[in-house]
């Protein structure tokens, strides 16, 4: 018979619809509202993984997000996850799951024989078993562990889902749709508060939807439902269902989870599998409920020993008897809903335990079942194997004897939810009475309602969130009404008990946290070897350490300590939890954001037209340059580099210099304040000329480099290194913001206002002379480090600069951004007549080598004006930012280590960046270490490999012969030291 | 003499995707095409005269804070203290003005985003809160969506914002605005 455990009727579950699912291959159906765990039950399936450690057979503990047991990987392919609890993933139509922790077989596990060997598995194992000999534990011990101890496999292939992150502001924060959440609410959401309710539930209503209780005029499931629909009419209130909020964090932000699809085989088009939100609250409800705990007894992980609550929400909710057959062992009043309930589904009774003997409620259930009650019992022992089969229960008086069942439910009292309370550090307080934590100083703005804050009856909890939701509204300036709590059934307020902690009998394990396999006799051992601080325990025994963190086991370990300790738990103490409350994919929290979007990608004005003409690209920064421009015939990219460089050196070739920062310095004390940030002068510069200088930090350090040009008396040009540019930015408006706000100076980054074309070479002349529209660019007209403004292309506004990064004549020309696609175009066409080329990143930097130009490898953030060869530009006659701390006399040493070239003196060996220099006949250690090489090319001008490098003594050792050692290559080359210009040493051609 | 420029806009379909309308669109994106942008910084010493001049040439009385004021086609919208981004959409000579002014025309490029889920569509890039009783027509704000700097305002009720995204980082954008609008039912369109 299909289902056949699913109850005739009830539940909220479309019984209409069948959902077929595979769990280990297997076929079953349920129906829409099912969770996996729920229509495992229906289907008779109560062995649904193996433990961690041992490889123990396990059920279904729980029927939410604490699950310790039902851990399965779901889905297949790139989209198999592994560790989902079968007690939130919702059932679909298609869904495929497996048992994880098994060899061969779900029922036939041979790795269960860690069993046998359990005394090596005690806690600490770790530390006393993989000792020795040490060099073992990588290759051999972790593996072996990691193998035998894995939980489920993670997808080999990527992840194939889209993710979204999300920021959304409210007043009141709501976690959690249960009675108090509910009601909250409603209370702010009627106020007219913005609101976000937030539940990790697909359905709100939290207890609601599992117990049988009157509320209103109806059910409570029917409360549940009119309180969701008058939620979503309410225009400023945002409902979250399947969203776990998962921490805490300053300001009122909280982190929440979505699972936006993951109740669907596949996403729908464009829709994310998850959404990460990140939620900024003015205040905050926390109304996230409780959570059972279970009493430790002798294999109390037998699959059908299930916490009471649960059964509930299985019977009412799901409409799944999860036994036919029940022992009710619990030490408080709440479990004798479990036992009504079960008698309600026709399920028999075949005893209840109540071990602390004093729950009147829990006695009169069991008497109007009929069924035999031990008053202060035990139940000590499960037995079964794969599935309960009885257990063995002691009255007081230590007697005892065996009962037939196929379930065990379990309370042993209710835990408040408070973990994202303490997620700021407030310290939870042991409730004497109620036998619980509550929050002891929650996060500022937050307050807690409900079982959460140890409210556990249903009239407390719906009039404490009604009266914190309407607090909240006031605070943020609503008027709000007093929530008008629906009527309820009187309840008992004995849902709390305390212990026994342990268990009567020493025969069978008994579990405390079941996730991490860690038992009542493992935080004995840890007792006994002096781990007694509540922290000790949980990473000696790695208690509360598993994917749950703990959240049925940590209160049972902790008191479980305090007993054999002989101290209170309070003395015993606690551990706070930080996020996530629940597990969160990488993915949700990059969001959108991963493979190439993970961060912007800039786009040159000359982009598309490099793409079009084949252009390899390289990435600089959020750059996309292109490196060279090969054509047919060319083998790589060095033959296609040494092309350009030669068309430029002997005809002339254009370069897209766009992605050099570009600001605008503009007002009566620009030139000042220039000089105040550059090591020479500005102020005194005249108009239509332009000018290299070189900015330091305040430490004294080269910062960077670039030219200003003056277009005004008041108004410069500024450029920087593209490397450099934001930073250099930073650093101006910090000296103009904050070292000298009394100067007239402004700032504007323009460098997407203009694209800037280099246009080199001994005919670069000619090809801005047919591009302009009509302007002397003669030498005359626009000397060497000159600038003006000009037109082109009929009229467009253009600055035409004389400035040469390669060495050769040359000019720049800066058109407005929108017009950089077809200035490109128009400069090609008209080089096309002196044989003009386009040239790339990789070209340019062989050039400037050439030239013994410091690009960002020597401006690395060690090196000084000095070191760069660059001290005579240092101005003595004003003061500018780093002059002083430059001063100092380490950083002018001529010992230091100073930018020179290097040849090799095998003209065909090949430079390395990176190289050290040593002397010749020293062996190559640090002590000998003299240097480094920064930049190599090989260098068509010379017909051999150059470079720039750091020498001690550098500019003094021209012409010595030293080593360039690079280690990590075996590179060992004889290289000359020589004058950092290999071209023009005059510079005789710039200026044309 | 040459012969004359085209103009183009930062975008091009195969790096801006034009999203193909899916029912009805939640989210509509626009190039705002033709403006006249100037950042205009006033003079230390000369902010009244900067005040005047721009109540004189276009009605407008100078925001302080993150506001815009507009008079026809002409608006001014707060970036900083003293700062201003001026926007026109015709064409419009800001350099006039007693001020330090740069022409941004080309340096920043706007985009149109409106529709009943353009809020929801802008909170996964943006933190700012964009709900009606914190931000509406006037206001604005410098910020970032996600990992780039945007300058943003509101220009109608139901809502429509414009966002001001550098021209070299406006291709990024409009791909991660796309990305967030394709679910929520998205209309796109612009000048490349």
């Amino acid at each position: 018979m299909s289902q056949p455990n699913r109850l005739a009727s009830g539940g909220l579950i479309d019984r209409a619809t069948p959902l077929a699912f595979t769990f280990d291959g297997r076929g079953y159906t349920g129906h829409p509202g099912d969770t996996l765990a729920s229509a495992l039950l229906a289907n008779g399936v109560t062995l649904v993984g193996r433990s961690f450690k041992y490889h123990r057979p396990r059920g279904i503990l729980t029927a939410g997000s604490e699950e310790p047991n039902a851990l399965v990987e779901l889905r297949t392919g790139a989209r198999r996850e592994p560790n989902v609890k079968a007690t939130v993933a919702e059932l679909y139509d298609g869904l495929e799951a497996r048992s994880q922790n098994r060899f061969p077989s779900l029922s036939f596990d041979l790795l269960a024989v860690n069993q046998l060997a359990s005394p090596v598995f005690v806690a600490g194992f770790y530390y006393k078993t993989f000792m020795w000999p040490a060099k073992l534990w990588e290759k051999l011990y972790e593996p072996l562990i990691r193998r035998a101890a894995g939980l489920g496999r993670a997808a080999e292939a990527a992840d194939p889902d889209a993710y979204e992150k999300t920021t959304a502001h409210c007043d009141v924060l709501v976690i959690g749709g249960g009675p108090a959440g509910l009601s909250a609410a409603l209370a702010a959401g009627r106020a007219g508060a913005r609101v976000i309710l937030a539940d990790d539930d697909s359905v709100l209503g939290g207890r609601l939807l599992s117990d049988r209780l009157a509320v209103g005029e109806g059910s409570a499931a029917q409360w549940a439902a009119s309180a969701a629909a008058e939620l979503a009419s309410l225009p400023d209130v945002t409902v979250l269902t399947r969203a776990s909020v998962v921490g805490a964090y300053d300001g009122g932000v909280y982190g929440a989870l979505e699972r936006v699809s993951d109740h669907r085989a596949t996403p729908l088009p464009h829709q994310p599998r998850q959404r990460f939100w990140r939620i900024v609250a003015k205040r905050c409800v926390l109304a996230a409920g409780a959570l059972e705990r279970p009493i430790p007894f002798g294999n109390n992980d037998t699959p059908g020993v299930m916490l009471a609550g649960a059964v509930r929400s299985y019977l009412n909710r799901f409409g799944v008897a999860p036994g036919k057959r029940a022992v009710v062992y619990a030490n408080n009043d709440d479990a004798a809903k479990t036992v009504l309930d079960l008698t309600a589904a026709g399920c028999e009774i075949a005893a209840v335990v109540d071990a602390s003997g004093d729950a009147p409620a829990l006695a009169a259930a069991a008497r109007s079942a009929g069924a035999p009650l031990i008053f202060g019992g035990a139940v000590v022992r499960a037995y079964g194997g794969q599935s309960v089969k009885g257990c063995a229960i002691a009255d007081s008086r230590g007697r005892s004897f065996n009962v037939a069942c196929d379930l065990v439910a379990v309370s042993g009292g209710w835990n408040p939810s408070i973990q994202i309370a303490t997620h700021l550090g407030g310290r939870p307080v042991w409730d004497s009475p109620r036998s619980a934590f509550l929050p002891g100083s929650p996060p500022p703005g937050m307050d807690v309602a409900g079982a959460a804050s140890g409210a556990f009856e249903l009239a407390e909890a719906f009039a404490e969130g009604g009266r914190l939701g309407t607090e909240a509204a006031q605070e943020c300036g609503y008027t709000a009404a007093p929530f008008d709590a629906p009527q309820t059934e009187p309840e008992t307020d004995a849902v709390h008990g305390h212990g026994p902690w342990k268990p009567k009998t020493s025969r069978g394990k008994a579990f405390v946290d079941f996730q991490n396999d860690v038992t009542v006799k493992d935080v004995e051992l840890a007792a006994r070897e002096g781990f007694k601080s509540v922290e000790h325990l949980k990473r000696y025994t790695t208690l509360g350490m598993a994917t749950d963190q703990g959240k049925t086991a940590n209160v049972v370990g902790l008191a479980l300590m305090a007993e054999i300790t002989g101290r209170s738990i309070p003395d015993t103490g606690t551990t706070l939890t930080r996020p996530p409350f629940t597990p969160v994919a990488i993915g949700a929290l990059g969001g959108a954001h991963r493979h190439k979007e993970f961060r912007p990608t800039r786009l040159p004005p000359s982009h598309f037209w490099a793409e079009e003409q084949g252009a390899a690209f390289v990435e600089t920064g959020l750059w996309m340059r292109a490196a060279y421009f090969p054509r047919a015939g060319e083998a790589d990219w060095l033959e296609t580099t040494i092309r350009e460089v030669n068309t430029v050196r002997t005809a002339v070739g254009v370069y897209d210099a766009s992605t050099l920062g570009k600001i605008d310095v503009q007002g009566a004390d620009a030139g000042v304040f220039l000089d105040r940030v550059y090591i020479n002068g500005f102020s005194t510069m005249p108009v239509g000329k332009a000018r290299y200088g070189v900015m330091l930090r305040e430490d004294g350090f080269a910062m960077d480099d670039g030219t200003v040009a003056r277009l005004s008396p008041t108004h410069y040009y500024v450029t920087t290194s593209t490397a450099h540019a934001a930073q250099a930015m930073r650093h101006l408006e910090y000296c103009r913001q904050w070292l000298w706000p009394e100067l007239d100076v402004h700032l504007a980054s323009i460098t997407d206002q203009w694209a800037k074309y280099a246009i080199a070479g001994p005919r670069s002349r000619d090809v801005v002379t047919a591009l302009v529209d009509d302007a002397d660019v003669s030498d005359a007209g626009l000397p060497y480090l000159g600038v003006k403004e000009v037109t082109v292309g009929g009229g467009v506004k253009a600055r035409l600069f004389r400035l040469s990064f390669s060495g050769e004549m040359a000019y720049e020309l800066a058109v407005p951004a929108r017009y950089g696609d077809a200035t490109i175009r128009a400069i090609i066409a008209a080089g096309e007549p002196f044989g003009i080329c386009p040239y790339g990143a990789e070209a340019l930097a062989v050039m400037r080598i050439e030239k013994g130009h410091a690009a960002a490898a020597e401006l690395n953030g060690t090196t000084t004006a000095f070191d760069l060869g660059l001290g005579g530009m240092m101005s003595k006659k004003k003061d500018y930012v780093g002059r002083v701390m430059a001063e100092r006399g380490a950083l002018t040493d001529p010992a230091r280590p100073r930018l020179v070239g290097f040849k090799p003196v095998d003209r065909s060996a090949r430079l390395r960046g990176g190289a050290h220099f040593i002397p010749r006949e020293a062996t190559p250690t640090a002590d000998n270490d003299q240097g480094y090489m920064t930049s190599v090319a090989y260098s068509p001008s010379n017909g051999c490999w150059v470079g720039l490098g750091f020498l001690a003594n550098g500019p003094e050792r021209i012409g010595e012969i030293v080593r360039a050692v690079d280690p990590v290559r075996d590179g060992d080359v004889e290289v000359e030291v020589v004058a950092p210009v290999f071209v023009d040493p005059e510079g005789v051609r710039v200026r044309g | 003499m040459a012969e004359p420029l085209v103009a183009r806009s930062a975008f091009r379909p195969h790096v801006a995707p034009l999203a193909s309308p899916t029912g009805v669109a939640g989210v509509t994106l626009r190039e705002a095409e033709g403006l006249t942008l100037a950042s205009v910084a006033a003079f230390r010493g000369r902010e009244a005269e900067l005040a005047d001049a721009v109540r004189a040439a276009y009605g407008i009385e100078l925001p302080a804070g993150p506001k815009r004021v507009a008079s026809g086609d002409v608006a001014f919208v707060g970036a900083g203290p003293g700062k201003w981004l001026a926007v026109s959409s015709g064409a419009t000579d800001f350099a006039g003005l007693p001020a330090a002014v740069a022409d941004q025309s080309d340096g920043r490029t706007v985009v149109r985003v409106s529709g009943p889920r353009a809020r929801e569509t802008l909170a996964t890039l943006t933190a700012i809160d964009l709900h009606p009783r914190a931000f509406g027509v006037g206001d604005a704000a410098l910020t970032h969506a996600a990992s780039i700097s945007i300058h943003l305002w509101q220009v109608v009720d139901a809502p429509t914002y414009e966002i001001a995204v550098f021209r070299t980082f406006a291709a990024t954008f409009w791909r991660w605005m796309v990305e967030a609008a394709q679910s929520r039912g998205v209309e796109a369109r612009h000048g490349g």
